[in-house]
């Protein structure tokens, strides 16, 4: 398939993606029911600034607004796509996925989109409801700056795809890749913005995260649409995104490569 | 279909039975040694990690909820060490329902003449997380080094018992909520729930305050997992928290028993 024919097929697929997503509905709901644990954090950062007064300029109604967002930001840029690449690679589903005219990253792609339609549907109307009885839960930014920060969860979408799709690709040499991922995602969940806001870390460490690709998908957002961020640290933090998607875009698709002559090897 | 009874079987031969699953389970993981090694260098690695970013919290602190850095590293020690017990001990088994009565397994445990919650719960074991436990209990060492504050012989004891209690607490709930498989056919998912609601151990359940507060310790029981235990390593719980856990223990775990015995009596089995 062309490239200029994916973007015509796209919106059929998400319909059935949307439909799939509807079909196992009971899944959402638990896992919405599992994503508890933004709000252990926001919790643990209330009984501190309750003895502190505030952390780092931060008080309670920010902590409460920080977090929300990122509960809300994580639902749509989290990428579970390593484990369909891992079982289809190991399997051999991989195989059938490939007789098909479209390229499985597209997919695993719109799998993920069908799931976060759904979810979307019903956690923004339950956010917007929550603001609007909670006063603590404030978002002193203009509707450009909110649109700025809807364009950064999708590029951290994006950012989260093709890392998981590059690392996955090692899965043609490898069955430690799970493990592998893991611990790079544990090294990413400390500095992404769930434990704390990168503000207030140590300023070196700060500094570090702030380059690495993990608060793409988290803080870099949140920091957006809570209004901490000015022009340029927006535009920097753009950059930062571009540069590692467009690095692990790369990989992936050399790995790929590599890969699938490795696979048909082994197939034939 | 009923078949959870088994006459004339002894306590011996349950025992027996265990050791002939544990060593199965250990001999089909020993083929994959690797895997155990990277399973404790990623148990050891989320641990150290979680411990430092506790600190970011204490940056801004002394204490939390009249909770010191030291006192909760106690704390998230008794998470991991109850959080390992689940992987190692619980999960391999409970999580299984789901197939079991998918593919109709289930029909086939029931017709052994061993006590079918017996089968469900305690055939296989997952010997790869054995070290989590160890690591956490490790962790809760540490903790107390850095108070200064070794526990007498009674709070250890205390300790001992309040964990117990947790275990089979844990594993009682466990229970409860996958017995719902029998009906809904699928509980995938459910397992993750249990995770989630055990993470919020990570963190004494005075963090939360108020209402969420007394759901963790009246509703869904984590205050008995990881709070309480450490409570009594730390000096701050009496025997009354020993019995009041003891007891909701053993009420949660006649409940599953029963309830699982309730949900086979409506079970009509894959072939039917």
């Amino acid at each position: 398939m062309t490239t200029r024919a994916v973007p015509r097929v796209y919106p059929a697929l998400l319909r059935a993606a949307w439909g799939s997503a509807v079909a196992y509905r009971g899944q959402v709901v638990l896992w919405l029911l599992t994503s508890l644990f933004p709000l252990i954090m926001m919790a643990v950062w209330l009984s501190v600034v309750e003895e502190a007064g505030t952390a780092g300029g931060f008080d309670g109604p920010d902590f409460v607004s920080y977090y929300v967002a990122a509960a809300v930001t994580n639902h749509f840029t989290v990428a579970w796509v390593s484990w369909q690449w891992d079982e289809d690679i190991r399997t051999g589903g991989l195989s059938v996925k490939l007789l098909k005219p479209l390229d499985p990253f597209h997919h695993h792609a719109i799998e993920q989109l069908g799931k976060k339609l759904l979810i979307g549907a019903v956690l923004l109307p339950a956010v917007a409801a929550a603001a609007a009885v909670v006063s603590s839960i404030r978002y002193p930014v203009g509707p450009g700056t909110a649109a700025v920060a809807a364009v950064a969860v999708v590029a951290g979408f994006g950012l989260n795809l093709v890392m998981a799709s590059a690392f996955s690709m090692l899965s043609f040499w490898s069955t430690q890749v799970h493990n592998l991922y893991q611990l790079w995602w544990g090294v990413g969940f400390f500095l992404s913005g769930w434990v704390a806001p990168l503000e207030l870390f140590p300023p070196t460490l700060r500094r570090v995260a702030v380059l690495l690709p993990f608060r793409s998908s988290l803080g870099f957002p949140v920091e957006i649409v809570t209004g901490r961020l000015d022009g340029r640290a927006i535009a920097a933090g753009f950059a930062v995104t571009g540069a590692w998607s467009a690095g692990f875009l790369f990989v992936y698709r050399v790995l790929w490569r590599r890969g699938l002559r490795r696979y048909e090897a082994v197939g034939a | 279909m009923t078949g959870s009874q088994a006459p004339g079987l002894r306590a011996g031969t349950y025992l027996r039975l265990l050791g002939i699953f544990y060593r199965n389970s250990l001999l089909n993981e020993m083929e994959y040694r690797l895997k155990f090694w990277a399973n404790v260098g990623l148990s050891l690695f989320w641990l150290v990690w979680a411990a430092l970013s506790v600190r970011v919290y204490f940056r801004f602190t002394g204490t939390i909820a009249g909770w010191a850095y030291h006192e909760v590293l106690v704390v998230m020690g008794l998470f991991f060490t109850v959080n390992g017990i689940h992987q190692a001990l619980i999960a391999p088994n409970l999580a299984r329902m789901t197939e079991y009565v998918q593919k109709g397994t289930l029909d086939y445990l029931l017709t052994k003449p061993v006590d079918s919650q017996f089968l469900v719960s305690l055939r296989h074991i997952g010997v790869h997380n054995w070290a989590d436990p160890l690591l956490g209990l490790g962790l809760v060492g540490y903790g107390l080094a850095r108070g200064g504050t070794a526990p007498d012989a009674g709070a250890v004891g205390l300790f001992a018992v309040l964990l117990a209690a947790a275990t089979v607490l844990l594993y009682g709930v466990s229970l409860l909520l996958q017995t719902l498989t029998i009906w809904s056919v699928s509980s995938r998912g459910m397992d993750d729930v249990i995770e989630g609601l055990l993470e919020t151990g990570r963190f004494p359940v005075s963090f939360y305050g108020g209402a969420v507060q007394g759901l963790l310790t009246a509703v869904v029981p984590v205050a008995f997992m990881t709070t309480f235990p450490a409570e009594a390593l730390l000096g701050r719980a009496g025997w009354p928290v020993a019995v009041l856990a003891v007891t909701v223990s053993a009420t949660i775990f006649l409940a599953a028993s029963v309830f699982w015995r309730f949900a086979l009596r409506s079970y009509t089995g894959a072939g039917s």
